[in-house]
């Protein structure tokens, strides 16, 4: 009998070996895929941060262990441009969440050109970087910036400053810039998310006497706070690994005023040519983007709000 | 025979050219590695057969209408040999190169710099000229000394020149004489003066721009330049140990005169900190500056009647400072490690293309050499070219042949040529700003920078 099953299973097990062949053959390009464009470059920047790799010395590469994680970790750049960074961050995130909130209320409203408006708002999203790093130096030129020219036209200034050659003024710059840029994919986002709030709960908020500012308290704020969330995450990522900005419009200068710490790690590997550091950078700034992301996680864990 | 084989004998025969064999190549459907293999065996065949030769050549974005002409002629006066040509941005230039270079980008002859010789050598991305190209030994005798020492490395010399100049003292004569001013200043401290005259008169409120961004390489010469100027105006021994960071040294001097007139006297653009070589002439053009420290071309620039109404009024004057001494620097051709690789015939085509823009037979020189003189006013590296009376008389309708020739003669390469002086420079530059602006003493400053020197030099 057992033996008899036995036979029977025979053609299913081949069956299913095939169907299991078919989809390891299946999935193979994908996974070759994955594994060239990903798993490779990150198992060698992993090779990289733990040899001295030095461009200008290409024949001299010994294993060094951990020595770049620490002259890296023991640099006062890792310092400053950490806390530039930070600086950075803590200006700019906020701006950008409460530029999106603002203009996502704003377009959440019907008038004329309210839909022309919701595709003209992703423009500078839209624009490259670099093209956006470039508008923005212009206009904070010292010498002949636009933002001069207005300023001093409305007789608000009386002398042209130099915006990008001080370092508090540059900082305000580059958070401008930031703000700008990627403003417009907050509202975007939070856009939706005020378009799937029903309209019932504004109607019983009403009925029980809550206006404007109430509604949005009690009303807005919580139904926004998991798209919120994702917004404030991603916005940190996109703060913290910011260079684009920095390599088109300040050079990381004046000294080393906006020299973030994605600068710091460029310039490591393009400037210094020491792709060790520059790799143990990388996976240093990674490492703390995750503890930053899981503190957030944990701080703003929403409650069962759909 | 398959369409493969027709592709190929096509190639090996010059009647398509590398990148065509590609396109039509993909067209047939083979893959880029099967057309690379093809590709490296029939450059193997080439240089067997003498076949037509592809030379990649690439630049800094200058002058692109003018290169392309210059590219044209040469490969109307060779037919066998083709030039891909590409530019790139002055301000990433290195970054580029130091990418192309690593991911081993095909680059056959390209632009480079004193700054990053030393570098790139050690590297064995370049490769010596003069171990290739023999004619290269006997234009050595003909160089301003800056010129041979801004392209030698290890004693062999690893380019011709594109151009050589200097960083010269310009002013605006018109300032001067509204100011009362009988002449230039002679000193720093008489510069100080002077433009403190001319900013309470209300001429220029801030006198002096200078070329102080940190992303442009030519900041550390503008700076250097003013350290040369000073008595014992140097930045390391023989030995490259420093000695700029010797309390009350030219560097100390020369950080102290720049921060004072950032923050004190406020005669210096602070706008300088961002200021790159247009903005800077740009500014001088706008009659808002009245001194400036800048590459001597610029001066045919700012006195084009053309594009400037104040043109004419722009004077050069020697550095000031007691021995008036400045940086001279040349950006030469080079050739790569990559050329020498690809063998005989390449070599060859390569020699031919630097005889054509940069090189000297006899007493003549180079059609190349000679219009990026007498066209855009660039600096040369050659003594006896300011014997001829063309280049001469095109030098003297914008500036004075005998203070240009003067200058580069009192002109020294930068201190600290060494293949570790890149990564100095961009460390030095931060420092350097954070020191005018008062974020950290001169002397935390000058420090810093020869901590950094010390640490690049064990390593």
């Amino acid at each position: 009998m057992a033996g008899q099953v036995r036979r029977r299973a025979a053609p299913g097990q081949a069956s299913s070996h095939r169907e299991r062949t078919y989809a390891y053959l299946t999935l193979l390009p994908a996974l070759l895929i994955v594994a060239g464009f990903t798993v490779y470059p990150l198992v060698y920047s992993v090779y990289l941060s733990l040899h001295r790799e030095i461009l200008t010395d290409p024949l001299n590469h010994p294993f060094t262990g951990l020595t770049n994680y620490a002259q890296v970790l023991g640099s006062y750049y890792l310092v400053s441009s950490t806390l530039s960074t930070i600086i950075f961050a803590a200006l700019a995130v906020p701006a950008v969440l409460a530029f999106g909130l603002a203009v996502a209320l704003l377009l959440n409203q019907s008038f004329a050109g309210s839909a022309f408006l919701r595709v003209v708002i992703l423009l500078p999203w839209a624009m490259p970087a670099v093209i956006s790093g470039i508008v923005w130096r212009w206009i904070f030129n010292g010498d002949y910036g636009v933002l001069n020219n207005l300023l001093s036209s409305l007789g608000i200034i009386h002398q042209y400053i130099p915006w990008l050659s001080t370092p508090a003024t540059a900082r305000a710059g580059l958070v401008v810039a930031q703000v700008w840029r990627e403003g417009p994919l907050a509202a975007i986002f939070l856009l939706a998310a005020l378009q799937t709030i029903p309209r019932e709960l504004y109607s019983a908020a009403k009925v029980d006497g809550g206006g404007g500012w109430s509604a949005f308290r009690h009303v807005t704020l919580p139904m926004l706070r998991p798209t919120l969330s994702i917004v404030l995450i991603y916005e940190t990522i996109v703060a913290v690994v910011t260079f684009d900005l920095v390599y088109v419009m300040t050079g990381g200068g004046p000294g080393d005023a906006t020299s973030l710490i994605s600068w710091y790690a460029y310039t490591e590997v393009f400037k210094f040519v020491n792709l060790g550091h520059g790799a143990a950078l990388a996976f240093l700034i990674a490492a703390a983007l995750v503890v930053v992301i899981l503190i957030y996680l944990r701080a703003l864990r929403s409650e069962e709000l759909y | 025979m398959s369409d493969l084989d027709v592709l190929v004998n096509a190639l090996n025969a010059g009647r398509v050219s590398r990148r065509e064999f590609v396109s039509r190549g993909i067209a047939l459907g083979l893959s880029t590695t099967v057309l690379g293999s093809v590709l490296a065996a029939c450059a193997q065949t080439a240089q067997k057969s003498g076949g037509p030769v592809d030379l990649t050549f690439v630049t800094w974005s200058y002058g692109i209408d003018t290169i392309k002409s210059n590219i044209a002629k040469f490969e109307a006066q060779n037919p066998n040999t083709t030039v891909a040509f590409q530019d790139f941005s002055w301000l990433n230039y290195h970054d580029t190169m130091v990418t192309r270079f690593v991911g081993k980008t095909p680059t056959d002859l390209a632009y480079s710099s004193d700054h990053w010789l030393q570098e790139w050598a050690a590297a064995g991305w370049l490769a010596p000229l003069e171990d290739h190209f023999s004619q290269v030994r006997s234009y050595r005798a003909d160089y301003f000394p800056y010129v041979t020492s801004g392209m030698t490395y290890n004693g062999k010399v690893y380019g011709i020149p594109y151009y050589a100049d200097t960083w010269a003292f310009l002013y605006n004569a018109d300032h001067l004489q509204r100011a009362g001013l009988s002449g230039p200043p002679a000193t720093w401290d008489e510069l100080t003066e002077q433009a403190k005259t001319i900013k309470s008169k209300g001429i220029a409120n801030y006198p002096v721009i200078l070329l102080f961004a940190q992303d442009d390489p030519g900041s550390i010469e503008v700076w250097t330049s003013m350290v040369f100027s000073r008595t014992d105006g140097h930045l390391f021994d023989s030995s490259f140990h420093p000695v700029f960071n010797q309390p009350g040294s030219a560097a100390a001097k020369t950080i102290d005169w720049i921060s004072g007139s950032l923050r004190d006297t406020k005669i210096l653009d602070p706008a300088s900190l961002q200021s790159q070589e247009i903005p800077v002439v740009k500014g001088m053009e706008s009659g808002a500056h009245t001194f400036t420290i800048l590459e001597t071309y610029n001066q045919a620039e700012l006195n084009n009647p053309g594009v400037n109404k104040l043109a004419g009024n722009f004077k050069m004057a020697p550095m000031p400072g007691e021995t008036q001494g400045t940086v001279g620097y040349v950006r030469f051709y080079a050739a790569t490690g990559q050329l020498i690789n690809r063998g005989a015939d390449a070599v060859g085509a390569a020699g031919k293309f630097l005889e054509y823009f940069g090189g000297k037979t006899g007493d003549q020189f180079s059609p190349v050499v000679k219009r990026w003189a007498v066209e855009n006013g660039l600096g040369f590296g050659w003594k006896s070219l300011w014997n001829d009376a063309e280049v001469k008389t095109a030098f003297n309708k914008w500036g004075d042949s005998a203070m240009l020739q003067k200058n580069q003669e009192l002109a020294r390469a930068k201190d600290g040529l060494t293949k570790f002086y890149p990564s100095w420079d961009v460390f030095s530059r931060t420092e350097l700003q954070k020191a005018y602006l008062g974020q950290v003493s001169t002397q935390d400053a000058l420090k810093a920078m020869a901590d950094k020197w010390n640490e690049l030099q064990k390593a």
